[in-house]
């Protein structure tokens, strides 16, 4: 026992070390992709930059273009980005007259809120519709996957204007301006959770169902739990299994969902962010929120990794 | 049973919708008139967000139109175009034009408590003009700029290496608006990030910027240094100016209509019938000075080097029908380059070249586009007569321009034209429009000056080099009468110059006038006193909320 366990920490280690140098690579594989595919734009970076409808001198473009290396060749305005954020610089955004890391920072918050309330919503949603409709058949049944199958088919974009309508300029509840906090929150967490809850919902019963035919079902029912405690105890558990793994799914749909839900609301955040730097070809803000998007699936799949062990006894061996 | 707890569910929910309803703002009774009140708050619902809140840097009309609460500048244009003493009391323009000197007001504060003066003047147009500033329009607004010389501590003399008459009408706008001193120095790489920092003379102070959501503006209650015949002349009535970012037009005009807001901006034309039918709304309209949205015909290479071949489209395209459909009568169908609201538009244009199918068919024959392909394209040579006008990216389309491309194409190929709409990323269309690649480049150009009449048609203002002029003709007479309207102040000859430049244009078949763009804003009837400057921007100043 004890000369087994320095190379279990050593094999930990080893592990982390891994999983580090992963992280790390895929950090800079982001980076060069975006990098690169925004340096293959046609046209001058300058002339893009000013847009089409202006009246700027020839000076003002080349003092532009100096101020952010534009004037240097490709491979050398690589290396010095590179550089940067070895030490953790993400550069000076063209625009905004700040550092990319600030920007970023800013945005972030408004984002992790609203993604964690449409987190929080879709899977309450999901398991409610799930483990009331597993393995039932009725109409209960056929309206919740008619539901599901109507929420991942809308447009967010359609269902953010129709909750508005409804609830913001019909009802008056939940006011699109001047609201704060909560309130301010639900319309458009709702608006991101609904298709996903869909999603979720959908995966979630199948695993129920396959789950409740499984003779551990009949063994926990024969041992006197009810339907209800089988399902919540017992089914769910092993249902979650697959939908864990939807995670990556997930993260990208609630990222890409922040850019609609975000612009329709007029609600600060890494969406409008990433749009507004788009817009206006603002490149450095541009490359960091591939970077964090990056940096977010690879902290998410880590954290699934540990998820699996918590709800998948099996794997802790 | 089965449905018994979503039924609940429902019921409760429904329960909380009443509940909610009820406690929703109450309705605002309806007033007229009645004399200004102190007090209140007001919200303003607009379309775009500034990219950069730095006066001098932006080129953005947005950046402009909130920073107008906060810049006062030398002199006002009013509604009629007219030059007004604000912060300074008097000028005199040098007789060769190529100098101002401005006496000015010895009463006016920055909100942070330093004075205006002529030193304020000198640093900010040094800094507009400094590269280092990369201004992107302040800078060009500016002209030949050379120096501002402080004269005294209330005079200030602006000078210029050329006759530069469009100076006033540029020391008039937002973008040559003054920031203390004091702020330049301390945070002048801060100021493109709008809030506290952006101090200057203004009506109000821009107290908070929260990016993504709004811009909170407050009352300076030591303004007293309104522009000349200003209805207000003290500090604003209200409390709090608020600016909204909403770039969904359905959601800001479900906004004003359910009371959140009190103005919405950029309000689209199938809104229009509804607000003018909600008791408590109304409709501000008002046409934007300047270069028209129109269509700039590559005059440089074929087929429009033929002047035919320019007059048959003119002709081909069914302007007045196209105008209508798209935009329900909200957008005036346009005659010359030159917006009617700009000085010096003339009317004689007005009906001169109405849509005429079968004399651009005549013009095209005597082009020599005499026969026709299998597709029914007109043909000269063996080679068919096709018109390269690139499309925008969908990003920079406005007003639903691209539809409004698909009637005129629909009109040109009833005359044998095939007309090529391509569309691709932002630097091939500046590549190929700005490069004189192109055959057509369409755009609107706001500016309460007819000097844009320069930009648009001056033989030096190529896009190849920074300017406007997509006609890429260097025709000696637009030439030469652009510049003799930047001259003179003389608004009789000013009149009679750029009335020639517009006839001249259209005579040459260079461009095709569609429609004068409008800001076209709701505003609860609750809020009033609200002015539209010369450049159909809204003021604040006079504003009131009425009780």
């Amino acid at each position: 026992m004890k000369t087994q366990a320095p190379s279990r920490r050593a094999r930990a280690l080893r592990a982390g070390a891994a999983r580090l140098a992963g992280v790390v690579a895929v950090l800079w594989g982001a980076a060069t992709l975006a990098f690169l595919a925004l340096a293959l734009i046609p046209g001058d970076p300058v002339t893009i930059l000013l847009g089409p409808f202006t009246t700027a001198s020839q000076e003002i473009r080349d003092q532009i273009a100096a101020d952010h290396d534009l004037d240097k060749p490709l491979y050398q305005r690589y290396l010095i980005y590179l550089g940067n954020l070895v030490t953790g610089d993400m550069g000076e955004s063209y625009q905004l007259q700040k550092p990319v890391f600030d920007a970023l920072a800013e945005a972030l918050g408004p984002t992790v809120e609203l993604a964690l309330a449409a987190v929080v919503i879709a899977v309450g949603i999901a398991v409610v519709s799930a483990v009331l409709t597993a393995g039932r058949e009725g109409r209960l049944h056929r309206l919740a996957t008619a539901w599901e199958l109507i929420a991942v088919s809308l447009p967010s974009h359609w269902l953010g204007i129709l909750l508005l309508t409804a609830f913001s300029f019909q009802l008056k509840i939940f006011p699109v301006v001047g609201g704060s906090g909560a309130a301010a929150l639900v319309l458009p967490a709702l608006t991101l959770a609904l298709p996903i809850a869909g999603v979720l919902a959908q995966v979630l019963r199948e695993g129920l169902e396959a789950a409740l035919a499984q003779p551990f079902a009949v063994t926990a029912r024969a041992r006197g739990l009810s339907r209800r405690e089988v399902r919540l105890r017992h089914a769910l558990r092993h249902a979650a299994v697959p939908l864990a793994t939807l995670s990556g799914w997930l993260a990208g749909t609630l990222l890409g969902g922040a850019v609609i839900v975000e612009t329709v609301f007029g609600r600060p955040g890494f969406g409008a962010l990433a749009l507004q730097s788009a817009m206006n070809k603002d490149m450095p803000v541009l490359i960091g929120i591939v970077l964090v998007s990056a940096l977010v699936f690879v902290v998410l799949s880590a954290l699934i990794d540990a998820f699996h062990l918590l709800v998948d006894p099996r794997l802790r061996t | 049973m089965i449905f018994s707890r979503p039924v609940a569910a429902a019921a409760a929910l429904a329960a909380a919708l009443v509940l909610g309803g009820c406690g929703s703002t109450e309705e605002k009774a309806e007033t007229g008139g009645g004399a200004p009140v102190k007090g209140g708050s007001v919200v303003f619902a607009v379309d775009t967000e500034p990219v950069s809140f730095d006066a001098h840097v932006s080129a953005q009309d947005i950046t402009g139109t909130i920073l107008r609460n906060v810049f006062d500048s030398l002199v006002y244009q009013d509604a009629e175009g007219k030059f007004q003493p604000w912060l300074a009391e008097s000028w005199e323009v040098a007789d060769d034009l190529k100098s101002y000197t401005f006496k000015l007001r010895k009463d006016v504060k920055f909100t942070d408590g330093t004075a205006f003066d002529a030193e304020a003047v000198k640093v900010n147009f040094d800094r507009i003009h400094d590269p280092k500033t990369k201004s992107q329009l302040a800078s060009s607004l500016l002209g030949p700029y050379t120096g501002t010389e402080v004269v005294d501590a209330n005079t200030a003399k602006v000078s210029f290496s050329e006759p530069f008459a469009p100076f006033l009408q540029a020391a008039s706008t937002a973008y040559l608006g003054f920031y203390s001193p004091k702020a330049i120095k301390d945070s002048g790489d801060k100021l493109a990030a709008g809030g506290p920092v952006a101090v200057g003379t203004g009506p109000f102070v821009f107290s908070a910027y929260a990016k993504g959501q709004s811009a909170d503006f407050t009352r300076n209650d030591a303004y007293a240094w309104a522009p000349k015949g200003a209805a207000n002349q003290g500090a604003p009535y209200l409390d709090k100016l608020t600016i909204r970012f909403l770039p969904e037009s359905s959601v800001r005009v479900g906004a004003l209509t359910s009371g959140q807001i009190q103005l919405a901006a950029g309000v689209p034309p199938q809104d229009v019938e509804g607000i003018k039918g909600n008791a408590n709304l109304t409709l501000d309209s008002k046409d934007f000075p300047g270069g028209n949205y129109a269509l700039y015909l590559n005059a440089s290479k074929a087929p429009f080097n033929d002047e035919k071949v320019r007059k048959a489209v003119q002709l081909g395209v069914n302007v007045d029908a196209g105008v209508k459909s798209l935009y329900f009568g909200q957008y005036k169908r346009a005659w010359s380059p030159l917006s009617p609201a700009t000085e010096g538009y003339t009317n004689k244009l007005e009906n001169s070249w109405p849509y005429d199918e079968a004399a651009a068919n005549k013009l095209l024959d005597e082009a020599g586009w005499t026969t026709k392909d299998g597709d029914g394209y007109r043909t000269k040579d063996g080679k068919r007569l096709v018109i390269d006008w690139p499309l925008l990216p969908a990003a920079y389309v406005k007003d639903k321009r691209d539809i409004l491309g698909q009637a005129f194409q629909a009109d040109l190929k009833k005359i044998g034209v095939e007309v090529k709409r391509p569309q691709d990323d932002i630097g091939t269309y500046i590549a190929n429009v700005y490069g004189g690649k192109a055959d057509i480049a369409d755009y609107s150009w706001a500016r309460s000056e007819p000097d844009v009449l320069w930009l648009l048609f001056n033989g030096a203002s190529d896009p190849r080099k920074g300017g406007q002029n997509a006609t890429f003709l260097v025709d000696k007479e637009l030439t030469d009468l652009t510049n003799e309207g930047r001259a003179t102040l003389d608004p009789a000859k000013r009149a009679e110059v750029y009335g020639k430049v517009q006839e001249r244009a259209i005579q040459l078949g260079l461009v095709i006038p569609v429609y004068t763009p409008s800001a076209v804003i709701g505003r609860a009837k609750a809020v009033e006193g609200v002015g539209y400057d010369a450049n159909a921007w809204p003021l604040f100043q006079g504003a009131w909320l009425a009780k």
